[in-house]
């Protein structure tokens, strides 16, 4: 399936413009950071690091390790994991091929929770799950049910307060790291890319040259200033909760597993 | 300007080995054969197996370091980016559990020549006087062989060899100051020292660091750009790699990279007698060696003693106190994410760049043992994703728009004690890894000291986060670091190793990496085994053959050798206080 066709968005998959309560188009670069292009920068990086960046953006590996059915199933789920509907065809991030290779090449994270199945396997028996409670509730399969039905089953595994159906996996595998193993996978390769980069406004790689204004979150000369938007995430959307809902998350959130210091 | 002046920066076009864009390994590398009975086999080329090889190379010994990762091209294997820098961590598997399961790979664990030197943030502070002295004070943990006082030379020794960037007043602990000049605020610095300041506390700021702030011999100064725990490129981030390896090179030590030891074999006398491993190719070889020195870090350490147990060890080598694996540390390492209406930029600037340790030491008037500092970290795009789905449960288009703001975000990490607990510990699993051998399980619990601790240091530091004007606050469980699993001490009872890393069981087998230490302060621990490899080095050149053809064991301490630092790097410019 060529890659454009899986990210047919619909209308009512689009965030929403506050002030006018219609979609908002979508674009080359959401983010506040219009015109900035950390690509347009790269021959100032070394040689090592423009052929890693260059790589990952035009050479997106196949499907190895999913099959068809379990491909399409797993791009749907990053496609709430990581919503791209704001993006336009052209400029969406692969997520999915960059799973699967690191799934085929058995790479880890150097470590396995001792109640986890080895990741390929916690990957298949997640699918699995998602179309058991798919079924339970809505006697249809999860590539069927609505966009917001979608959402709401995987807001659900989030919650780890899962939809019945799949009672048989998640008693073998702990629900939050599942969703811990999939949703860091997901950002690990979104976040990963340069148009990301652009989005976010992060400077990208910057050896040899260096930054030279450190201090109050000033631009270097390439770089842009920041010129918000307001957005709200589309109404089928159940992972943009109001600041109320994190909070309640924030009291005593699960270990994290990033390596800062 | 589209493209620097006379085109693109392009990738080296000699044959020359980079240690960064100036430093070149320029002499060929000695090469033992397997048979020869090398004086010292090192296990392990990571921040102290580095600093062994130096010493032990320009004393005159016969060296070889082994090492399972490569032995790194900074320019060619390198990168400015965070997912093509997997290859800088272990990443092979370990099996992980307990009620509080330690993450390791990027989080702590590095592969490669310079291990986890390359890929730590370089914070580099010293231990408290009192962290060697925890049990006579406070009555936990338990006490260091040695005193502040006998690592304090060391200390000083290593913080010119890296060198170290910070003030000229340093007020924690033993007083002390930095030769090298404290590196200009980014804004997680000025965060830090906003909210410090506001509310009275004392702020170091621009280090204690091992960061060049100037160019040094063929080093140059930082570029603040960031990636520091990508590896530093630039090469102004001290890692053995680039400190200790080439003078141990040049002094003659051979590196044998990407070789996976596998058994360290016991020979007649109840004397090791070499180093089985696997190449590259994963055939297995056996080098021989008079003595060999374990420097595998906390996991690998303890899982290549319990991996190489015989008859007459059968709990594995060394390990007759049945301690070897136990008490495994690491500290908390809960960061702080605070969100501010104006831009903060924080890729910018290294992560380690200001701390504060008024928290350090004990306070009677909290209701647990020991303290925790507070330090900057600068999460790049992809860590920052993870830590809010950690703090804030963010997914989808919630991920999306907190990531949208990643600019401006803010984050500080506490660095608390965790004390070390005999059920905290690395054994073998059933599972083996690529080459047959059993894989680590590593089981780690909090205590209730721990929990207190860690819940007073994230309060505070939330509370310094909110007087730096923060209008957003969330934080990440997490731990940082990884010390212990073959304590050193002076009861063979209850220790691996004695004060100078000789295994109370076999004379001519010693462990020296972070897995000696009996507890580990709330100072980030790579300047203290780098400190405690150059102080085994003085006491293994002290005793010279002796080490290799008797059991005596000479208690001696050594002197002092600061000839043995690398060329240039030996001065009197520590400055002193009091």
């Amino acid at each position: 399936m060529p890659p454009n066709e899986r990210f047919n968005a619909d209308r009512e998959r689009l965030p929403i413009d506050p002030r006018t309560d219609l979609p908002l188009p979508p674009r080359t670069q959401p983010g506040y950071y219009p015109g900035f292009s950390t690509l347009s920068q790269q021959s100032f990086w070394d040689a090592a690091t423009r052929e890693v960046v260059r790589k990952r953006v035009h050479e997106v590996p196949p499907i190895r390790f999913f099959n068809s059915e379990e491909a399409r199933l797993m791009q749907t789920v990053c496609e709430h994991l990581l919503p791209q509907d704001d993006r336009d065809a052209e400029h969406k991030i692969p997520i999915l091929p960059f799973i699967d290779e690191r799934l085929h090449h058995g790479r880890t994270p150097g470590y396995r929770f001792e109640d986890m199945p080895p990741d390929g396997d916690a990957y298949r028996l997640g699918l699995q799950a998602i179309e058991q409670m798919s079924r339970a509730n809505h006697q249809r399969a999860f590539a069927e049910i609505s966009w917001r039905e979608q959402d709401e089953l995987l807001k659900s595994i989030h919650d780890a307060k899962p939809l019945s159906g799949a009672e048989e996996i998640w008693k073998g595998m702990p629900i939050h790291r599942y969703w811990g193993l999939v949703v860091q996978d997901c950002v690990e390769m979104y976040y990963a890319h340069p148009w990301a980069w652009d989005e976010v406004g992060f400077g990208g790689p910057a050896y040899p040259r260096a930054y030279m204004r450190l201090e109050r979150g000033e631009a270097e000369p390439w770089e842009v200033e920041e010129r918000r938007y307001e957005w709200k995430a589309p109404p089928v959307s159940a992972s943009d909760p109001p600041e109320e809902e994190i909070a309640a998350h924030k009291g005593d959130p699960p270990a994290g597993q990033g390596g800062t210091h | 300007m589209k493209a620097p002046i006379g085109g693109e920066f392009a990738a080296p076009n000699d044959h020359k080995h980079h240690l960064g864009p100036m430093q070149r390994l320029d002499a060929p590398m000695h090469r033992y054969p397997e048979n020869e009975d090398v004086d010292y086999l090192i296990v392990g080329v990571g921040a102290a197996g580095g600093v062994l090889l130096q010493r032990l190379a320009r004393a005159g010994f016969r060296v070889i370091g082994l090492e399972a990762g490569p032995f790194w091209d900074t320019e060619r294997d390198w990168v400015s980016d965070e997912k093509g820098s997997h290859q800088l961590y272990w990443e092979d598997m370990r099996i992980t559990g307990g009620a509080n399961p330690l993450v390791f790979g990027a989080n702590n664990s590095g592969k490669g020549v310079g291990g986890g030197s390359v890929h730590w943030a370089a914070f580099t502070p010293r231990f408290h006087p009192s962290d060697f002295e925890v049990y006579t004070r406070d009555g936990v943990g338990t006490d260091w062989p040695i005193s502040y006082w006998d690592l304090k030379p060391y200390y000083e020794l290593l913080e010119l060899e890296m060198p170290v960037a910070g003030p000229a007043w340093y007020p924690w602990g033993d007083p002390h100051g930095y030769a090298y000049g404290a590196h200009p605020m980014g804004g997680v610095g000025n965060t830090l020292i906003r909210g410090c300041t506001k509310l009275g506390i004392g702020v170091s700021a621009g280090g204690p660091v091992a960061i060049l702030s100037g160019s040094r011999n063929d080093r140059p100064h930082c570029i603040y750009r960031g990636f520091c725990i990508q590896g530093c490129k630039v090469g102004a981030k001290a890692s053995t790699l680039i400190t200790h390896v080439p003078d141990a090179v040049a002094n003659g030590a051979e590196i044998r990279d990407r070789s996976m030891a596998n058994r360290i074999h016991l020979g007649k006398d109840n004397r090791v007698s070499g180093v089985s491993y696997f190449d590259r190719e994963g055939r297995e070889h056996f080098q021989k060696a008079k003595a060999v020195i374990v420097s595998g870090y906390a996991i690998e350490t303890p899982r290549l003693l319990l991996n190489s147990a015989c008859d007459g060890h059968q709990k594995g080598l060394a390990n007759s106190s049945d301690t070897v694996g136990r008490y495994l540390m690491a500290q908390a390492g809960t960061v702080v994410l605070g969100r501010f209406d104006e831009l903060v930029r924080m890729y910018k600037a290294p992560p380690a760049h200001a701390l504060t340790e008024e928290f350090y030491e004990t306070d009677p008037k909290r209701d647990f043992a020991r303290g925790f500092a507070i330090q900057t970290v600068g999460p790049l795009p992809i860590s920052f994703a993870k830590q809010m789905m950690a703090a804030r449960g963010a997914w989808g288009w919630g991920m999306r728009r907190v990531m949208m703001d990643y600019n401006h975000w803010a984050a500080l990490g506490l660095l608390g004690e965790i004390l070390p607990w005999p059920e905290n510990r690395v054994t073998l699993a059933d599972e083996r890894d690529q080459w047959g051998i059993p894989v680590a399980h590593i089981s780690f619990n909090l205590h209730d000291n721990d929990k207190k601790l860690i819940a007073f240091a994230k309060n505070k530091t939330e509370e310094v986060m909110r007087a730096a004007g923060a209008t957003e606050i969330a934080h990440e469980a997490r731990y940082a670091h990884l010390v212990g699993a073959a304590r050193m001490g002076s009861d063979p009872a209850t220790s691996v190793v004695d004060r100078y890393g000789r295994s109370h069981d076999i004379a001519n087998l010693f462990v020296c990496d972070g897995s000696v230490l009996p507890t580990q302060g709330s100072a980030n621990p790579g300047l203290t085994i780098q400190a405690l490899a150059a102080r085994t080095a003085d006491y293994l050149i002290s005793q010279g053959a002796s080490v290799f053809n008797s059991d005596k064991r000479d208690m001696t301490a050594p002197p002092v050798r600061p000839e043995l630092s690398p060329p240039g790097t030996h001065g009197k410019g520590v400055p002193r206080f009091g």
